[in-house]
């Protein structure tokens, strides 16, 4: 028995053009965690992983205390599961899916069903042919959060959709989270989502894990430090700094282990340090995957 | 309590292909009733359309039950509820076959009842209409297992149309190597011969032998999304 929500040791899983590469995932009960990645990064692989869809070739893989895929039809009972390929049948009503999911779960919940109706704007009336995208995905949330799931694993829940749906479905993912326990897996390649949700934050590129942390240790930790270098001066190499990329006499330094002396050793070096700046998770991200990148062709 | 996943699936499917079966009893009923006005022409012209709804629903059915669910994109939905891979699998298998069979069956009742109680066919067409009512049967089974097993409406597509030029050709090979076949149809009494009891088998072990070759590589699979 395991006391993580997920928990992914070592996995592997190969495709004729794709591998997942020792993949090691931990989703504290009670936390958001934003899994971050470009496009055929490996989001959708590790997700469909841990939900037992895909099976791993190496690795282990527990969800809610089952071990997967063996033990995914036990572990499917507390997970709400959608993705943005997810389609509902579109010849049937709303109320139709809610009356199917009804059915199915003994935890479903009728009064928050009507509650995220209203809030949502739907009609249970109206046919899944008739619903924009927007729709869609809200009508698809909908049936996930009524079955009052432990874990809620969303994979890119929020692609495509306007600001406005997106803000919805955020504060209500928010508000899931006010009940103990309760855990998320979110996936996107919308950095400001996650920011706005997550507590952990996870990247992730060609197939590997290049960090894992608690998201505001990320955004403290990761700097940007503008440089002025006379001629003459050669900036040091600095523990904790990832890359300088210099354009005559000016220079960026970007630090993934901010230290307060770092700025004071450039000065000593020689160099002006201008500025020295927080960056979004969206920099962030763009960095790490660089840095990632240099250091798996070195 | 937990409920039963694959029972609530294959409701699902009959909620949403019920439409279809209703269509193919109803076509077939209609080309019996032509039957039913006797004569040559219609009685060939009401065999060949009572043959053609039970090949239309045989080819439609895994299309809108099987392939649609990965096209449209709604397995994901599907496999979001607490089911493995292999159990969706028996689960689609027997809804899609059982579904077939509603038509099947009432329209094989039907077929009985025109020539036993109308007397609008010979006693004697039953060993050899059995046979061929089997044909769309098998034909139907071979293109679930396929649609189920590859996944594709590609490799569907492929196994309709192998199928569906095939039963002429099953049908000229079977009257040309058992001319008892085509001797005793025409009679005032069905005649059981050694012969189509074993053609009876072969089609009964080949529709086995199709699903349960399907339900094992469904449950075989490790990628299923």
């Amino acid at each position: 028995m395991t006391d993580f929500a997920i928990e992914l040791n070592g996995v592997c899983k190969s495709y004729p053009f794709f591998d997942l590469h020792n993949i090691d995932l931990r989703l504290q009960p009670g936390t958001i965690m934003g899994l971050i990645g470009p496009n055929g990064a490996g989001k959708s692989t590790t997700i469909r992983i841990l939900m037992g869809l895909v099976h791993q070739d190496s690795g282990e893989v527990n969800v809610l205390g089952h071990s997967m895929p063996k033990g995914q039809i036990d572990a499917k009972w507390d997970i709400g599961f959608a993705s943005e390929d997810m389609r509902l049948y579109d010849s049937m009503t709303l109320g139709w899916h809610i009356h199917f999911m009804k059915s199915i779960y003994a935890s479903w919940d009728d009064a928050y069903s009507q509650l995220l109706l209203k809030r949502f704007g739907l009609n249970a009336e109206q046919k899944v042919k008739g619903l924009s995208h927007g729709q869609r995905v809200k009508a698809s949330l909908l049936l996930v959060l009524a079955r009052r799931p432990k874990l809620l694993v969303l994979d890119e829940p929020t692609t495509g959709l306007d600001p406005v749906a997106r803000h919805e479905i955020l504060r209500e993912l928010t508000a899931v989270m006010v009940e103990d326990g309760r855990s998320i897996l979110f996936s996107s390649h919308n950095t400001q989502d996650v920011e706005q949700i997550s507590d952990q934050i996870t990247f992730i590129d060609r197939g590997r894990i290049i960090d894992s942390m608690d998201k505001e240790i990320y955004l403290d930790r990761w700097r940007r430090l503008r440089l002025e270098v006379p001629d003459g001066v050669a900036l040091p190499t600095l523990p904790g700094v990832i890359g300088v990329q210099k354009a005559g006499r000016l220079a960026v330094a970007i630090a993934n282990a901010f230290e307060p002396h770092l700025p004071n050793a450039y000065e000593t070096s020689g160099a002006r340090v201008r500025a020295v700046e927080n960056m979004t998770l969206e920099e962030i991200f763009v960095a790490n995957v660089e840095h990632s990148r240099e250091e798996v062709k070195a | 309590m937990k409920t039963n996943v694959m029972l609530h699936l294959i409701l699902k499917d009959w909620r949403l292909q019920r439409r279809m079966i209703v269509l193919t009893i109803v076509a077939g009923a209609a080309a019996l009733a032509i039957l039913l006005v006797g004569g040559q022409t219609p009685a060939v012209v009401g065999s060949v359309f009572f043959f053609v709804s039970m090949v239309f629903c045989a080819c439609l059915l895994p299309m809108q039950n099987i392939v649609n669910e990965r096209k449209k994109q709604t397995l994901s939905f599907v496999m979001s509820l607490p089911i493995s891979s292999a159990r969706y699998g028996a689960a689609k298998l027997v809804s899609t076959v059982g579904l077939f069979l509603i038509p099947w069956l009432a329209l094989l009742g039907a077929a009985l009842y025109v020539v036993l109680v109308r007397h609008s066919l010979p006693n004697g067409a039953i060993p050899v209409g059995l046979i061929i009512m089997n044909f769309p049967l098998i034909g139907f089974c071979l293109i679930t297992g396929t649609a189920l097993v590859a996944e594709s409406e590609g490799w569907g597509t492929a196994a309709m149309a192998v199928v569906n030029s095939s039963y002429w050709l099953v049908w000229y090979l079977l009257v040309s190597h058992i001319p008892s076949l085509h001797e005793t149809w025409s009679g005032p009494v069905a005649v059981w011969t050694p012969s189509v009891f074993k053609i009876l088998g072969v089609e009964f072990a080949i529709i086995v032998l199709t699903l349960g070759a399907t339900l094992f590589l469904q449950s075989r699979k490790r990628n299923f999304i």
